[in-house]
């Protein structure tokens, strides 16, 4: 029987980044498994939330781009994080020399392609909209952190445990190398079944694109 | 013999302690040196007489704020600022009424600032702030009071030669126009670009592509500020939905009432924050904390919410466009493939 799927954030973003014949195989990946579609999308508030906070993020870093290439001495320190500063560097040394018009105008134009995936994504190919955040269980997501640090990731675990409840099991879809390979992932469960066996989580099944073929 | 002083004096007394700004009665005793009892009867008499409120009530710490009524949100200023800036207006008034005119509030408001920005006039201590319509005097210009001389301003000929000039040179220009023509004088280009924005909106016809390259000027000069990513992020918010309306080949013209309500909702909220920025650095700059709590924070919180009501109309625009655009049929240039092959390992992750 084909399963549903709970996407995981990074899902739906690397797919809003396709360009045919011209990404990274992960991204194909996520691209063909939504366009593909088989079972039922899920999609939780945390995730959503996720994902506009990823949007505001990128368009911070198009600005911090756009400000080095008017004031050299401006520092990326000052607007963006550690992680994506090298990003940001990487945009600059490539558009450094072009007209700062013309780059806002491309840099834009690269968001709002993405944005407007994402957002025809949510309005035709989502199927249930699990778990608002004002219901995810804060117990629930600190049992989480004690695996994964990640905040996010910890809510978007807890809102599919809280959904996979009372359903069939169903597919966590996921590309996160990190914390949730197929290890970490039963490393997760096993730390559940020692620590919480009485609540009984259900733990839904793991689809992680890094890992399949 | 211990003078009693008159009730009228005690309230007197605790207006103009609150002149710099709000206290909570127990610094309002101490001030005015008088008991509990006393100050508490007379605070209520000032509420009741609507000179003050009360802002902030925890318990045991009512906290109270004078109504000047007089300020851009009843920000305080001195009362040797407030009297400058009477006298100020009083001469502007004169000129103005010498060659029977009224001056309206633009014009009144932007002749001040004239004469405030030239260093000969001596004023330049008085505080002018950029707002909606561009750099306006703190103490609000209003061409219906009587205002007299209270002060003896040293420059006072100097002064009239400068209100002088400023009526001479806009004459025969509209309200707009000076408004534009202060923006560029005074170089902020944020609000050259508003203008640029409201001027093409406002045409009969407009093309997509005049609205787009102003909003991405728009955009370039956008402030980036740490302590107020809401500037940024709500731009980006209001432009990025104008652009995904062009990207789904909607005309934008058709939408001109939703957009132009939306930007101008933005640009309020942009130049509430403007005018915090100008208060809050340079000479006689207020303390952030302050000027945000009692002051400014809430009218920011209502103009957010203003502008995402109107944000969500526009947004209805779009998602009853979004279904049906086929995304595969826009052509991506070479710049933006290697922009996203350079972000093609950004997760967003923290």
């Amino acid at each position: 029987m084909v399963k549903n799927n709970f996407l995981d954030t990074n899902v739906i973003f690397n797919y809003s980044n396709y360009i045919q014949g011209g990404s990274k195989d992960i991204i194909k990946k996520c691209y063909l498994f939504i366009k593909d579609k088989q079972g039922k999308f899920i999609l939780c508030g945390a995730v959503l939330e996720e994902l506009s906070n990823i949007i505001v993020k990128r368009a911070n870093i198009h600005k911090a781009v756009i400000r080095k290439i008017e004031t050299e001495e401006f520092s990326f320190e000052n607007l963006i994080s550690k992680r994506d500063i090298p990003f940001a560097k990487k945009l600059y040394e490539k558009l450094r020399n072009q007209n700062i018009k013309k780059i806002s105008i491309e840099l834009a134009k690269e968001r709002d392609l993405s944005e407007i995936a994402i957002q025809q994504f949510l309005k035709i190919q989502v199927d249930e909209r699990a778990l608002p955040l004002e219901q995810i269980n804060n117990e629930l997501v600190n049992k989480i952190h004690d695996i994964i640090s990640n905040h996010a990731d910890c809510k978007i675990l807890a809102s599919a445990l809280q959904f996979q409840k009372d359903k069939d099991i169903f597919l966590f879809v996921t590309v996160d190398a990190k914390d949730l390979d197929p290890n970490g992932y039963d490393f997760l469960k096993e730390h559940f079944e020692i620590n919480y066996s009485k609540e009984k989580y259900k733990f839904p099944e793991l689809l992680n694109l890094m890992f399949v073929n | 013999m211990v003078i009693r002083k008159t009730p009228q004096q005690i309230k007197e007394e605790i207006l103009s302690v609150l002149n710099k700004g709000p206290l909570s009665v127990e610094q309002i005793r101490r001030k005015v040196e008088s008991n509990w009892s006393t100050i508490n009867t007379y605070l209520e008499e000032l509420k009741k007489e609507g000179k003050i409120k009360e802002i902030f009530s925890a318990d045991k710490a009512k906290i109270y704020q004078k109504l000047l009524g007089d300020t851009y949100f009843d920000i305080p200023i001195t009362d040797e600022e407030r009297k400058k800036f009477r006298t100020l207006f009083s001469l502007i008034m004169q000129e103005y009424k010498s060659k029977g005119i009224v001056p309206t509030k633009t014009y009144f408001a932007k002749c001040a600032v004239h004469v405030i920005k030239n260093e000969e006039s001596g004023l330049s201590d008085l505080p002018i702030v950029w707002y909606i319509y561009g750099l306006i005097p703190q103490m609000i210009a209003d061409p219906s009071q009587d205002y007299q001389k209270e002060w003896n301003l040293e420059h006072r000929i100097k002064i009239k030669n400068l209100i002088k000039e400023f009526m001479d040179i806009n004459k025969n220009k509209s309200s707009g126009q000076i408004q534009r023509e202060q923006h560029k004088e005074y170089g902020d280009e944020l609000y050259i670009l508003s203008d640029e924005f409201f001027e093409i909106v406002n045409r009969q016809r407009f093309e997509n592509e005049e609205i787009l390259e102003s909003l991405n000027n728009f955009f370039i000069a956008c402030p980036i500020d740490n302590e107020f990513s809401d500037i940024f992020n709500l731009t980006e918010k209001v432009l990025s939905l104008i652009r995904k309306l062009a990207l789904l080949e909607v005309k934008l013209e058709d939408y001109r009432k939703e957009i132009s309500t939306t930007f101008d909702s933005l640009w309020k909220f942009i130049a509430l924050y403007k005018l915090y920025k100008s208060r809050t650095t340079g000479k006689n700059a207020l303390n952030k904390e302050t000027l945000l709590k009692f002051y400014i924070g809430n009218p920011l919180d209502s103009r957010k919410k203003t502008l995402q009501e109107s944000l969500l109309e526009l947004n209805s625009v779009y998602m009853s466009k979004l279904a049906e655009f086929d995304i595969s049929k826009i052509k991506l240039s070479e710049e933006i493939k290697e922009i996203k092959s350079i972000m093609e390992d950004w997760t967003g992750e923290d």
